[in-house]
């Protein structure tokens, strides 16, 4: 046996660091939109196939599922990061842990039951599906924005607060800048939430593009089903790409 | 009590999908966390595929779950086969994450001097490596588990088996007054499911942490 002695890692590479990593994913999904192009359009399409799968249709499902996500990320973000910053202040302290540990058990409750709920509660349509929406997702940010504030080196605070910052100055210009990866990191996950939970807006009266799926299960006709769930895991992917790009963006030069 | 009265005339129909519910998620991790300890301990000794496992299952999770359920009914069929092969995809990031990040932190003089002792490279990671780092993927599976309890139950949509029956059920009569009490049974039992899996988790890390790092 030859003896290797290789050093005690520090810090062990989970990702990938060269530049080239930000053209894999548009060169997959090119590449996954042509092969779904061209696999549908050598097939014979009937006519319940053709009713769903033409252009103009399905551009209205992806509209619809995008103004879901979107309209339910903006209205999570307006809450949950005010929310965050609130529950981390000196004066409410001991509700961060409350919050925290509700957070953890409300985790086990599922999308598809949550959102059912919702719907029940409020009623069928656009505006309950973003309840739901918001109602599951509130949660990454949330937990995020408090992980993110209390994780900040309490000296920076404090010599912040010595050389004559108001606390809001402190919150504004060390706090948050130095909490915004973590941040956005939540939101990120919130928008991933809310995209793949949109999938389920279709039993509640916006069809979106888990329609396209449900059509493609329930009448049996496999290429709608594979456009469908192909679309929305495409859409799914591209979303979280250019997430990661303004995350990478946003991020402060100094982190 | 309306809710009260619907569990005891459903008792029987909910344990039976509570039961289906478990077994479900019991064979899917149990798959995940082979396959994921077989590519976990791949990514620790390979550097250079590392990055690349790690963005395959990570991918994954950002797949929605309607969408991952569907591709796979034209290659296997309605029910549970493609429920469990979602759910495996679904529950592997978490183990691979956490297999790496272990076998990563195992102490590099204690695999040396277990090569003085004369163990071979079989029984270092049988015997060291692997108890060394098992805390740490058991946590892996756990919060696997916890993901994978939430979304089984949208595997009734694809007429999958488990608890997402009894939320469906409500779903399809939505308007008439039993839909809330199917769609509340079936949700509440979910989390009564995922907090079981947890309580079972504790104990298993109890047992099965080798003595000396407990």
């Amino acid at each position: 046996m030859v003896a290797t002695t290789s050093p005690v890692p520090q810090k062990i590479d989970l990702e990938v660091k060269s530049n080239a990593r930000w053209l894999v994913m548009p060169i997959f999904l090119t590449v996954v939109g042509i092969a779904l192009w061209a696999w549908v359009s050598a097939q014979e399409l009937d006519s319940i196939e053709q009713r769903t799968l033409n252009a103009g249709e399905l551009t209205a499902r992806v509209i619809e599922h995008l103004q879901l996500a979107a309209v339910s990320t903006l209205i999570v973000i307006a809450l949950a990061v005010p929310l965050g910053i609130l529950a981390t202040r000196r004066a409410a302290r001991f509700v961060a842990p409350v919050v925290l540990m509700l957070g953890n058990l409300g985790q086990a409750i599922p999308s598809l039951g949550l959102i059912t709920l919702v719907v029940l509660a409020a009623g069928v349509g656009f505006k309950s599906v973003i309840f739901g929406l918001v109602a599951y997702s509130a949660l990454p940010i949330l937990r995020n924005t408090m992980i993110g504030l209390q994780q900040v080196d309490q000296t920076l605070v404090k010599s912040a607060r010595g050389m004559g910052m108001s606390p809001m100055q402190t919150l504004l210009r060390i706090e948050l800048p130095l909490a915004v990866p973590v941040v956005l990191a939540g939101i990120r996950t919130a928008l991933i939430l809310n995209i793949g939970t949109a999938t389920l807006a279709t039993f509640f009266g916006v069809q979106a593009l888990g329609y396209v799926i449900f059509q493609g299960i329930q009448l049996d006709r496999t290429p709608v089903l594979i456009v469908g769930a192909v679309l929305a895991s495409g859409l799914a992917l591209l979303v979280d790409y250019l997430a990661g790009v303004v995350e990478h963006v946003l991020t402060p030069r100094g982190l | 009590m309306d809710f009260y009265k619907h569990l005891n005339d459903n008792a029987e129909y909910l344990f039976s999908d509570a039961v289906d519910h478990v077994m479900v998620v019991a064979i899917s991790i149990g798959i995940a966390l082979v396959l994921g300890c077989a590519l976990g301990v791949l990514a620790h000794r390979s550097p250079r595929v590392r990055p690349m496992i790690l963005a395959v299952t990570s991918t994954m999770l950002t797949i929605p779950s309607l969408a991952l359920f569907a591709i796979f009914i034209p290659l296997l069929g309605l029910g549970t086969p493609p429920a469990v092969t979602a759910l495996v995809l679904y529950a592997l990031l978490p183990i691979v994450r956490n297999t790496v990040v272990g076998l990563g932190t195992v102490d590099q003089n204690v695999l040396r001097a277990a090569r003085g002792m004369g163990m071979g490279p079989w029984r270092r990671f049988a015997r060291i490596e692997l108890p060394l780092a098992w805390p740490v993927v058991l946590t892996g599976v756990r919060v696997s588990t916890q993901v994978v309890v939430g979304i089984a139950a949208i595997a009734a949509l694809v007429n999958g088996p488990g608890l997402g029956n009894e939320i469906f059920r409500g779903l399809r009569s939505l308007g008439s007054p039993f839909a809330l009490n199917f769609v509340l049974g079936g949700t509440l039992a979910i989390v009564v499911v995922a907090l079981l899996f947890d309580t079972v988790f504790i104990l298993l890390r109890r047992l099965t942490t080798a003595r000396g790092i407990r």
